[in-house]
């Protein structure tokens, strides 16, 4: 299984749920895992996160085991079992 | 003048409670701009940087910037610049709300404040007229209070900027509330109105600001809003969830100082997180004046041991008076942000000096007899009674009322008051995010995260993603960003608008007000003459190179926990590389320097 940590606008739009576990395969990526969180939610999310040409908004934050996709694959950023991956819409502050 | 700036200087004397109008030194305006340059021209021109900080001889500028109150963004800052009493810097603090553009609207760019009322008095402006009040009946009461009274007896619609108690019994990091719930909050410009018996200005302004261009201004302003709609950060991320959204993001980057810096992630962050703040006490959200981002957080409490209503807390606030702390107690960190408002207090040093307490009790450093009570990580009632008691200044408050700093020096242990130049980190671990120990220890008024945001770049990506971890180039990023901030807060615009927008925005609404016809690299030298103008003003102050530095903590105690665990600032590589990329002789400005930006 991977756990997904769910933040910000993304946990609010999704009723205050905190995290989901979505089975995890052979091949998988952050890129799969988010599009297999899309359809077993039934409703858009992803596009909180990337736009339509799979590029991630400028302030979107997914973290990998606590590091970011960024400075690893993007989403092509092989995922494992176990692994927890957290996921935080645009946000800022200071 | 129909520039942007109106070209007035208001002049208030309070030893011999003169009120004087005289001319903007539009030189000086044209160099500096307006808001944080211009102010720190006129004082380091005026103050000598020795002077006691709470002596008659130090002044207070309250500086609006030629776009303050205009619609071009989110324009509604002001900024207050004194030498300060916490660090013996400059100090340059800014506040939003609605009290900064009455103050335009008034019809003054800058309100220059010296000397000392012989009793509390306060300010009223209305429209281009100024006189004294007496305070004494304001004396000792809280900033709603004040304001409340001040609005009762001058003008309903007035809008009041003032101190509470902290302020008047000269709390270091006492701040100056305005619409009761914005504050200029750091560096104790608080406990310098204090000083001046000066209790509050109250302003009702009626006018307008004019523009050069109107059409130019119109156009600039209509793309710039429609930027700050579009994107992700200012459209949604800060509206919605306001500062506070960066405590889980920090957290889990391993950057929240937590138990006065001893590790960088909080077990408990999430009971503290904006997420959780949403789901309980959160009404809504609020912006200042004409703020099309409104990131401020309307909340109440609903708790069977507090009451009461307000704004916050901010990110830096549930922090400070929370994981620094150890402390968990949402309702608690909500019912002591409140008190700080009231008191009128920075948070952000409040609760690094409760987390530095208790650090030195459990050390041993302090005991009972010292603290009165129990001073224990994680124990929330402490931290709210320790809070209390600095506002009323009362018991081991009057030292708390000193700072980390001075209270961890005054037991033998000032390496555990995490501050550069006494005055204390805010709410990210310099171990983790390298360019921000840069930029606290190169900071013209002491560790500050809204000198240089390098935050933006190394963890949220904006406006490109940084390796926080990554040294090389960090000094190029933070002489950018501190010369960015400088421009932005000089302007009278919100910092929180540069996640949405940049120089080029900033310069085309600054031109189409002013009529100037600045370009990009102009602007930016702008920020270079302000940072480095700030940087001779300490110097003269003593304050030598030596202090750009970091707690040895920071420097030498590896990262316990996170994923960053193991980490210690390498700031002598970058600071360095900062001296070269500034200009600056073992930091020291070169004549050159001085020369080329037109501040010999």
């Amino acid at each position: 299984m991977v756990f997904l940590q769910i933040y910000g606008t993304l946990r609010m739009m999704l009723g205050g749920r905190e995290s989901v576990e979505l089975p995890c395969y052979e091949g998988d990526t952050v890129g799969s895992l988010l599009e297999r969180f899309q359809a077993e939610e039934r409703i858009a999310v992803t596009h909180k996160l990337i736009d339509d040409r799979r590029m991630l908004h400028t302030g979107t934050i997914i973290l990998l085991n606590r590091r970011n996709i960024l400075h690893l694959d993007k989403l092509e950023t092989p995922v494992r079992d176990g692994d927890v991956l957290a996921l935080f819409p645009p946000g800022a502050g200071g | 003048m129909g520039n942007g700036w109106h070209g007035k200087v208001l002049r208030v004397n309070l030893t011999d409670k003169s009120c004087t109008v005289e001319p903007l030194n539009m030189e000086w305006a044209a160099a500096f701009i307006g808001g944080r340059g211009l102010a720190s021209k006129y004082l380091t021109s005026e103050v000598d940087a020795t002077v006691d900080p709470f002596s008659s001889e130090n002044k207070m500028i309250l500086a609006t910037g030629p776009l303050t109150g205009t619609y071009g963004a989110a324009n509604g800052r002001y900024m207050v610049v004194t030498k300060s009493p916490l660090t013996g810097t400059i100090a340059c603090s800014n506040s939003g709300g609605y009290f900064p553009c009455e103050l335009k609207y008034a019809g003054y760019d800058l309100v220059i404040i010296e000397g000392k009322a012989e009793s509390p008095v306060y300010l009223k402006i209305k429209n281009g007229e100024a006189e004294l009040a007496d305070a004494g009946h304001l004396w000792g009461k809280t900033t709603a209070e004040t304001e409340d009274a001040i609005r009762a007896e001058f003008h309903g619609d007035a809008k009041v900027a003032c101190i509470g108690p902290a302020g008047e019994s000269l709390v270091r990091y006492a701040c100056i509330v305005n619409d009761k719930h914005r504050a200029a909050g750091r560096s104790g410009v608080g406990a310098v109105m204090g000083s001046k018996n000066l209790k509050a200005v109250a302003v009702r302004g009626t006018g307008g600001v004019a523009t050069a261009d109107n059409a130019a201004f119109r156009a600039a302003a209509r793309d710039t809003l429609k930027m700050l709609r579009q994107h992700p950060v200012t459209s949604e991320g800060l509206p919605a969830l306001g500062t506070a959204v960066l405590v889980n993001i920090i957290n889990q980057s391993g950057a929240l100082p937590t138990r006065n810096s001893q590790c960088g992630t909080f077990d408990k962050a999430e009971e503290i997180s904006g997420e959780r703040l949403a789901q309980t006490f959160l009404k809504r959200n609020k912006g200042c004046m004409g703020c099309v981002i409104a990131c401020g957080r309307v909340t109440r409490l609903a708790d069977p041991r507090f009451s009461g209503a307000g704004e916050g807390p901010e990110y830096e606030t549930l922090w400070s008076l929370g994981a620094a702390c150890g402390v968990s107690d949402l309702a608690a960190i909500v019912h002591a942000n409140y008190l700080c408002d009231e008191y009128g207090m920075d948070t952000i040093t409040m609760g690094s000096t409760v987390a530095c307490a208790m650090e030195l009790y459990e050390r041993g450093l302090l005991g009972d007899a010292d603290t009165g009570m129990p001073l224990k990580f994680g124990d929330a009632d402490a931290m709210v009674r320790l809070v209390e008691m600095t506002g009323k200044g009362e018991g081991f408050g009057v030292r708390a009322g000193l700072g980390s700093y001075r209270l961890a020096e005054s037991c033998g242990a000032p390496e555990l008051s995490m501050s550069v130049k006494k005055q204390e980190f805010p709410a990210y671990d310099g171990r983790a995010i390298q360019g921000m120990g840069l930029e606290y220890a190169t900071s013209n008024r002491g560790a500050c995260h809204v000198r240089g945001y390098l935050v933006s770049p190394e963890i949220l990506g904006v406006p490109e993603k940084l390796d926080p971890e990554a040294v090389a180039g960090k000094a190029v990023w933070a002489k950018a960003f501190q010369d960015v901030t400088a421009v932005v807060d000089s302007a009278g615009v919100c910092l929180f608008t540069t996640f949405g927008i940049g120089i080029p925005q900033v310069t085309r609404l600054f031109n189409a007000a002013t009529g100037f016809g600045y370009s990009d690299e102009q602007m930016m030298e702008i920020g270079d003459r302000i940072y480095t103008l700030e940087r001779l003003f300490n110097l003269k102050a003593g304050i030598d190179p030596s202090q750009d530095t970091l707690p040895k903590r920071i420097l030498e105690e590896p990262l316990p926990d996170g994923p960053l665990k193991g980490a210690v600032s390498h700031l002598p590589e970058m600071l360095s590389e900062y001296y070269d990329v500034r200009g600056w002789e073992k930091g020291i400005p070169t004549a050159a320097k001085v020369k080329s930006l037109g501040l010999a």
